[in-house]
């Protein structure tokens, strides 16, 4: 033991960054060395891919707007599945909860049309109603799992089904629906409601997503909540005995993930379309909710990592676009990637002794 | 002097796991026919040795010779060839199956049909000549643990194993099930079987041994002829320079001092039922105790006869099916745990590390663990983080925690310095009643005698203590009256002039 305890000390701050970030680094070198040996035996330039995947976000204003665009729902979504997660349970439905989190602003929005709301008083309403709305959504599966042991990875996976629905449904029917469009989509939002652009650039919702990240930092370490939903994902059989209420906090942790999800949809509809569109939940062709999974794994669930990973993967999906566009290589091979980095993440943090889950 | 035939002998066998040396160059031999008592506490490396010498693990040094032979045993199916056999404490039997399959698994490896009947009649013998009687054809899952051990036993010997390493063999034995093992242990040993008997306790090696070693902290204290020798001579071997009084059964002794008991008792269970939460639990039926404050009410029974469940129904009584559960004078079925702990109760559980602590994190963010919604430590929900470190701080102060400071990982103390925050945290607040399960349970003799003070402290305070414990010794020792518990009914409650561990025992098993 003593022998232990003087071995911890000689650890320095920087040793101990290198061992935190070791397997980050190495998941990044291979998925990125595989990924560019497809692109190369694709007939692709290599280089080039790689400097447009990379660069693409800080060559130009446009690319860091661009990249700030995707970051905003791309984070929501990764809390929408990291929040459930510290509990140990999958949210699958962060996909579900954006759609139905935007549908609902965008019904609540059209329906408070007529009433000529000051937008300091239409936006945080709408803001709300968009929690509101992916929070029960998420409490469903919350409700679910605590009640009748219903594995949250099924019931999010149905939801989710219910909620492309959803919007097909609003977005391609009277009242709501725009008329004389040939892709589904609603009406307009009124102007008051819908989120002002910041220098004329990159809408209102970085201020909210910054709030969010504060916000959840400050649930998570300071608060009685925070310590509970923390406790009970290191040992729930610890948490219970000691009066943890289980069921109270796992659909707690739904209803907060599913906020949040709900809030990307939200912020989707009130600053980058201003209406319901059928698709306003996809980036580079794939669900955000989707991403916010990868981006979830990628920094364990860990709520502080959630920015990092989140930034990373908009640069990444930025470039893909980049990359299409230009060099015509495949957004998928960039899909690829991300899904090597997460894999071989969990493998070598196993094989250093860590566990998948924090 | 007749020179005596070794049938193993390890010669400065040494084993490192990371920092600890479990064994030190260790020397151990084994004659010929002989019961051979292995002592030492919890961690002194017998079962390190033991899985040496059974192939489990490989030493780092040293040698080993068998009938003169030096050896190398890599895996336990070595071990086998060589005639050795283990019994570990947990047992290995596939639940599934019958004591007969179990006991031929393995053992015809070419054929593809099993001959069960001849199999049968050679383990019938077995059974009658070594008097360990057991139903072949019950599913093992089925039987007590006290028969599962006869069948392993058997196994070894089936499988022809002549020197039996038994790993605590009597754990969950009570006092008349031990007698019985020795005679079949004996009648083995006429048959020229050798025996290792791992134990940490000096009674059961006086009764039961012809010589016996000594390890402590990884090194070979010695090894003596019990015949000749004295409890006396084996406490100064396993306990040199503790300052600390023993009994025979190497437990700490206490003396409990007088203590008015309340006149109302502090929590009464009138006629309980109650419904397990685990799925192969034992139902609380009809169970009535008073546990006054000033007293220390003792369980026993076997491990697995409702212990837990009734430590559990009083921390949270919401699977209550029939009774009252009346908590100073109110009536509490159906309150929360949060409830329950803000009157004044606290709970040490039995598995510490997986009921007690969260692991991965620090001391003192296990100290808040029950108390995260009392006022003191938060106000309208934000933590006041500061005032937990003080009292983390105390408590590594007071309760004498071994560690740099509060920010060590829980995970990583050992055992008995989890336990110093957990019975420290549970007496933050003035306690009425403390429910505590097996909280002895693998800590080394300074530790056990530390948690034996609080509870008598807390006795003396007027606190009423519920002591669940599987060990008779030890309740024994701080109880006032001890509860015997079998198949989830309390079926006798004995006064500390009734203690007898006979009688105890054969309630424990249902006698």
């Amino acid at each position: 033991m003593a022998g232990q305890e003087v071995s911890l000390k000689q650890t320095t701050k920087l040793q101990k960054i290198w061992v935190g970030s070791k397997p980050y680094i190495l998941a990044l070198l291979i998925a990125f060395g595989i990924t560019g040996a497809i692109i190369g035996l694709l007939g692709y330039n290599v280089l080039k891919a790689y400097q447009t995947l990379l660069f693409t976000s800080f060559t130009s204003q446009r690319g860091i707007i661009e990249t700030l665009k995707k970051f905003i729902p791309l984070t929501l979504t990764t809390y929408a599945f990291a929040i459930p997660f510290k509990i140990r349970f999958f949210n699958i439905g962060g996909w579900g909860q954006m759609l139905f989190g935007g549908t609902i602003t965008a019904i609540v929005g059209i329906a408070l049309a007529g009433f000529n709301l000051p937008a300091i008083i239409f936006i945080p309403i709408l803001i709300l109603v968009a929690m509101a709305a992916g929070g029960v959504f998420a409490l469903i599966a919350g409700f679910l799992k605590a009640y009748y042991n219903i594995n949250p990875i099924i019931s999010t996976i149905m939801l989710n089904f219910i909620a492309i629905y959803f919007v097909n449904f609003i977005a391609t029917t009277e009242p709501w629906k725009a008329p004389r469009t040939g892709h589904p989509m609603s009406l307009k939002l009124p102007e008051a409601a819908r989120l002002p652009e910041l220098f004329g650039q990159i809408h209102f919702g970085i201020v909210i997503v910054a709030l969010v990240i504060i916000a959840v930092y400050y649930l998570i370490n300071k608060t009685v909540l925070g310590y509970e939903i923390i406790a009970t994902g290191i040992n729930p059989d610890a948490a219970s005995v000691y009066g943890i209420k289980m069921r109270r906090t796992l659909m707690l942790t739904f209803l907060i993930g599913g906020a949040l999800g709900g809030l990307a949809g939200g912020i989707e509809v009130m600053g980058v379309h201003q209406r319901l569109i059928e698709g306003f939940a996809l980036t580079s062709g794939a669900q955000y909710g989707i991403f916010g999974i990868l981006t979830a794994l990628i920094c364990q669930g860990n709520p502080l990592g959630v920015p990092l990973s989140s930034i990373f993967i908009s640069i990444l999906l930025v470039g893909a676009d980049a990359m299409q566009r230009t060099l015509q290589v495949p957004v998928e091979l960039v899909f690829l990637s991300q899904a090597i980095i997460v894999l071989f993440i969990v493998v070598l943090r196993r094989r250093a002794g860590g566990s998948f889950i924090q | 002097m007749v020179k005596e035939n070794k049938v193993l002998e390890a010669k400065n066998v040494s084993k490192r796991f990371g920092e600890v040396q479990a064994l030190d160059k260790v020397n151990f031999d084994l004659n010929e026919g002989e019961i051979h008592g292995l002592l030492g506490e919890n961690g002194a490396g017998k079962t390190t040795l033991m899985n040496i010498l059974y192939g489990l693990f490989t030493e780092d040094e040293g040698e080993i010779y068998i009938r003169g032979e030096r050896v190398k045993i890599n895996s336990p199916l070595d071990s086998i060839k060589l005639g050795i056999g283990m019994i570990h404490q947990s047992s290995t039997l596939v639940p599934e199956f019958t004591a007969l399959e179990n006991l031929i698994l393995g053992t015809d490896g070419n054929k593809m049909s099993l001959e069960l009947k001849d199999a049968e009649k050679e383990i019938e013998k077995f059974q009658k000549d070594f008097g360990l009687k057991f139903p072949l054809h019950t599913k093992v899952k089925d039987l007590p643990a006290g028969l599962k051990k006869k069948i392993e036993i058997i196994r070894a010997i089936y499988r022809g194993a002549n020197i039996l390493i038994l790993d605590e063999p009597t754990t969950s034995l009570v006092q008349e099930e031990f007698e019985k093992l020795l005679e079949s242990l004996k009648k083995m040993v006429a048959e020229g079987v050798t025996i290792v008997f791992i134990t940490h306790k000096i009674k059961e090696v006086i009764q039961a041994c012809d010589r016996a070693s000594v390890l402590t902290g990884g090194i070979m204290q010695g090894t003596i002829d019990t015949k000749k020798a004295t409890k006396e001579d084996l406490v100064q071997l396993m306990f040199q320079d503790a300052e600390i009084n023993i009994t025979e059964s190497a437990i700490p002794i206490i003396n409990l001092p007088d203590v008015e008991k309340t006149s109302e008792p502090i929590l009464k269970l009138q006629n309980i039922s109650a419904q397990s939460k685990e799925k192969d639990g034992i139902n609380l039926d009809s169970i009535s105790l008073k546990i006054y404050g000033g007293e220390i009410l003792g369980i026993a029974g076997i491990s697995g006869n409702g212990q837990k469940e009734l430590a559990e129904v009083i921390i949270d009584p919401n699977n209550i099916t029939k009774g009252k559960l009346i908590l100073k004078g109110k009536k509490i079925n159906g309150m929360s745990t949060n409830k329950v702990f803000s009157r004044k109760v606290s709970y040490i559980p039995e598995d510490r590390k997986k009921e007690s602590i969260i692991g991965l994190g620090n001391i003192t963010e296990n100290v808040l663990l029950g108390h995260q919604r009392e006022p003191r430590f938060q106000k309208k929900g934000i933590i006041k983080w500061d005032k937990v470190t003080r009292e983390a701080k105390n408590i590594i102060d007071e309760f004498q925690v071994k560690t740099p400071n509060e920010k060590k990982r829980a995970g990583k103390l050992s055992g008995g310095n989890i336990q110093r925050v957990v019975i420290g945290r549970a007496l933050i607040n003035e306690l009425d009643l403390l429910v505590t399960h097996s909280p002895t349970a693998g800590l080394d003799m300074a530790s056990v005698e530390f948690v034996f003070k609080r509870l008598v402290e807390l006795r003396s305070k007027g606190t009423a203590v519920l002591y669940i414990n599987e060990d008779l010794d030890e309740l024994m020792q701080v109880s006032d009256r001890i509860g015997v518990i079998h198949e989830g009914k309390i079926v006798e409650i004995f006064g500390q002039d009734q203690f007898d561990k006979y009688k105890i025992g054969s309630k424990m098993i249902g006698g």
